[in-house]
């Protein structure tokens, strides 16, 4: 096949479907849940979707309903280690899947950057704080000139000790 | 088959990915995307030294990165933003330089809108696959032997006979039917050099007519205008290394094409308006009723401040002109005006959307029209223009160097 | 319970978030997904085709890029149905809809001049940051109409649509 990059897909009905969803499972890498435990998981639920296997998590496809009951289950199972995230393209769609088209797909980067800090997102939703935010404001005048004249004064004791200690060694 | 690797943004959100790929299909060429991680995508950015703000031209940075690099081994790179996105426009030539300072791989851009189609993607997709698998016939800088070159337009034929390295001979003549024109120009090419159209060593043709009469002739070379029109200019012009623009104002349309090392990278074409095209000035002569030939030098002496035109447009604008010389105005002047307004609306029109590279090689029928040529000049603030000789035969004389090198029909 | 709109509009912490407290992501998938399960458009990979851009003239002018107006004709009408929005600056964009500088830039300005709740917050470099950005978020989301669902999920964690929940207000 030629690494064409716009394929004309040969999709089956449930490609086609719009009521059919897909979602990516991604595992923060502190979750307390493997790849292969949520892909059981999900297999036990026993709901009409397409399960898939893959190095982030999961994916699944199927009618919106199930997905979302599948979802709802599924963070039971570590709500601080699982996030989900809808896909556009089913899974394996050959306009997207690496495996027919040179180069990552557009989405790829972002995810890699954002599941760097999936730990800390966990850690801050297991500990919620009363957080408050401060607008930092720009100093006063009067505040600018005094750390001004401060630190020109610390520079001319400088310079006058520099000229004392060469005075010295004359 | 030829891999031509797209370095581009936003083709896919103007909707225009498929025609890209369609017309680099049609030439026997697949589009490729250089694949490369997001560690590699920063550190080629920083190194590249271009702040870009949208994260796409970064990723288009970096896949330049990756082709002078060689992680990716393409044969030839299709560059292309939006356009009028000006952040666009300033990675794309600079990362066009980038690649081919460093490699040679060949190169085209272009700069699109969602009203692109496959077809006018065509010829530079044709020019790109033909600089790969013709790359030794395009680096040719002389011609050898007694070659023919056949340019057949839509509104004139020109033959161009060479002998080596130098024009014996050349015809020109309106294109009707294309076979019966072509032997037109090819006559008045042979006439009073004494050689036949057996005696010929090779022939090349180009133009829109270039299939119908390289069948007939049974030519060696049939290749399209860019190339050859590209490798004429910059060989007539002695500008056959570094970079060059050749500017086509045509009878009814225009051609920009830029050049690197004798190969074209990127070309418009605009034929939207007579009044950006030779015919405005064909009018000018014959209200003026001065013959065409007569038109440039009378320009010359004229000032084109004295006979303003308040419209680019054939009609209201030719008008202006007539009021003008109603009020007493010269024909001078008037004829100053009148290449003015149309070097001015090629450039609005057309010479934006390329990255103007000096010399300026101006070709065609009109770059004998020196009030023209004056214009265009001012209007891109005085830079060099050349008009070589036998400019207006400048696809047929690019078709007959090209030919010879192909080998002798007769050995 | 709203819905609210996010940028970067593919994002997943933020989608991720929202859901959690119950509350409806306008994220960019969803229109893709409508896009390329078009049977009737051939013009792969995304089905944009030349109509979309002229689509996107409802907010750019023609004398804007067609890269812009062809993701703002995605974009734009999830801002439109956007009743409250986070927005996360120096976020790292990917490169496929938010890959452009002036429509991100478009699309925030549209944000902001909408007469709805708007959270914006800067993206996080380290634990503390992120600390902070999640907790300014869900407190956010507590604060919306219909917001202050627990983390465990139950009831209304993948409420039905919002729409529904609204229609009845």
């Amino acid at each position: 096949m030629p690494a064409n990059l716009c394929i004309t897909p040969d999709l089956g009905k449930e490609d086609m479907d719009p009521e059919v969803s897909t979602r990516m499972i991604i595992l923060s890498s502190k979750a307390n849940v493997s790849e292969s435990e949520v892909v059981n998981f999900l297999h036990m639920l026993n709901l009409p979707l397409t399960i898939k296997w893959t190095c982030y998590g999961a994916m699944i496809s199927g009618k919106d309903k199930y997905v979302k009951q599948a979802i709802k289950e599924l963070r039971k199972l570590d709500p601080y280690g699982i996030f989900t995230k809808e896909r556009g393209f089913a899974p394996g769609d050959p306009r997207r899947c690496r495996g027919h088209r040179y180069g990552p797909r557009e989405g790829f980067h972002q995810m890699e950057k954002e599941f760097r800090i999936l730990d800390y997102v966990g850690e801050a939703l297991r500990n919620p704080r009363e957080v408050e935010i401060e607008k930092k404001e720009p100093v006063s005048v009067d505040y600018f000139k005094e750390a001004l004249e401060s630190s020109f004064k610390e520079e001319s004791n400088n310079s006058s000790d520099e000229n004392k200690s060469e005075d010295d060694k004359e | 088959m030829v891999q031509i690797a797209l370095v581009s943004c936003g083709t896919e959100y103007s909707g225009i990915q498929k025609e890209i790929e369609k017309a680099a299909l049609k030439f026997g060429a697949e589009i490729i995307l250089p694949e490369i991680d997001l560690d590699y995508i920063n550190e080629a950015y920083e190194k590249f030294g271009f702040s870009a703000q949208s994260s796409s031209l970064k990723l288009m940075i970096a896949r330049a990165m990756s082709i002078v690099e060689g992680k990716c081994k393409p044969d030839a790179v299709f560059i292309a933003t939006c356009f009028r996105c000006a952040e666009g426009a300033l990675v794309r030539n600079e990362v066009r330089r980038f690649i081919q300072n460093n490699t040679r791989i060949p190169v085209v851009t272009y700069s699109f809108t969602e009203r692109t189609k496959a077809d006018e993607l065509f010829i530079r997709m044709e020019a790109l696959a033909t600089t790969v698998t013709r790359r030794s016939i395009l680096a040719r800088e002389k011609q050898e032997g007694l070659t023919l070159g056949l340019d057949s337009g839509s509104t004139t034929t020109k033959a161009v006979l060479m002998e080596n390295n130098k024009v014996i001979g050349t015809g020109w003549t309106s294109t009707k039917d294309i076979i019966e024109s072509a032997q037109t120009a090819a006559a008045e090419a042979f006439e009073g050099t004494g050689y036949k159209w057996e005696d010929v060593d090779g022939i090349g043709t180009t133009g829109y007519g270039r299939f119908t009469m390289g069948q007939e002739f049974g030519a060696e070379l049939i290749q399209e205008e860019l190339s050859v029109n590209a490798k004429g200019a910059v060989y007539l012009a002695d500008c056959q290394k570094g970079e060059a623009t050749v500017l086509d104002i045509g009878g009814m349309d225009n051609k920009v094409i830029t050049v690197n090392n004798g190969i074209p990278d990127n070309f418009t074409m605009g034929g939207i308006c007579a009044g950006a095209s030779g015919r405005f000035l064909d009018m000018t002569s014959r209200r003026l009723d001065v013959d065409i030939t007569e038109l440039g030098p009378l320009a010359v002496q004229g000032d084109w401040r004295k006979a303003m035109l308040h419209s680019y447009c054939i009609v209201f604008g030719i008008q202006d002109l007539v009021t003008t010389l109603a009020a007493g105005g010269s024909k001078a002047d008037v004829a100053a005006a009148a290449c003015h307004s149309v070097s001015e609306q090629v450039y609005e029109q057309q010479l934006q959307e390329i990255d103007i590279r000096e010399p300026l090689i101006q070709v065609g029928g009109t770059s004998l029209i020196s009030g023209l040529v004056e214009a265009v000049s001012e209007t891109l603030g005085g830079i060099e223009v050349i008009v070589p000789e036998y400019s207006q035969h400048i696809g047929a004389v690019g078709a007959a160097l090209l030919v010879s090198g192909m080998g002798n029909r007769h050995e | 319970m709203v819905k609210v709109a996010i940028y970067p509009p593919n994002s997943l912490i933020l989608a991720d978030l929202i859901e959690r407290k119950g509350h409806t992501p306008l994220a960019l998938q969803k229109q893709i997904r409508q896009k390329i399960k078009d049977p009737e458009i051939d013009s792969p990979p995304m089905n944009i085709t030349e109509e979309d851009p002229i689509k996107g003239l409802k907010y750019a002018a023609i004398e804007v890029p067609s890269g812009v107006r062809g993701r703002m004709s995605i974009i734009g009408p999830l801002i439109d149905a956007a009743e409250a929005a986070i927005i996360v600056d120096g976020a790292p964009f990917g490169f496929g809809c938010v890959g452009c500088a002036r429509t991100n830039e478009l699309s925030i300005f549209c944000l902001r001049k909408k007469d709805i709740p708007v959270l914006e917050v800067v993206y996080p470099s380290d634990e503390d940051e992120t600390m902070l950005m999640v907790n300014q978020i869900m407190d956010f989301l507590d604060s919306l109409p219909g917001g202050g669902g627990d983390l465990e999920g139950e009831g209304n964690v993948l409420g039905e649509s919002s729409e529904e929940n609204l229609g009845g207000q």
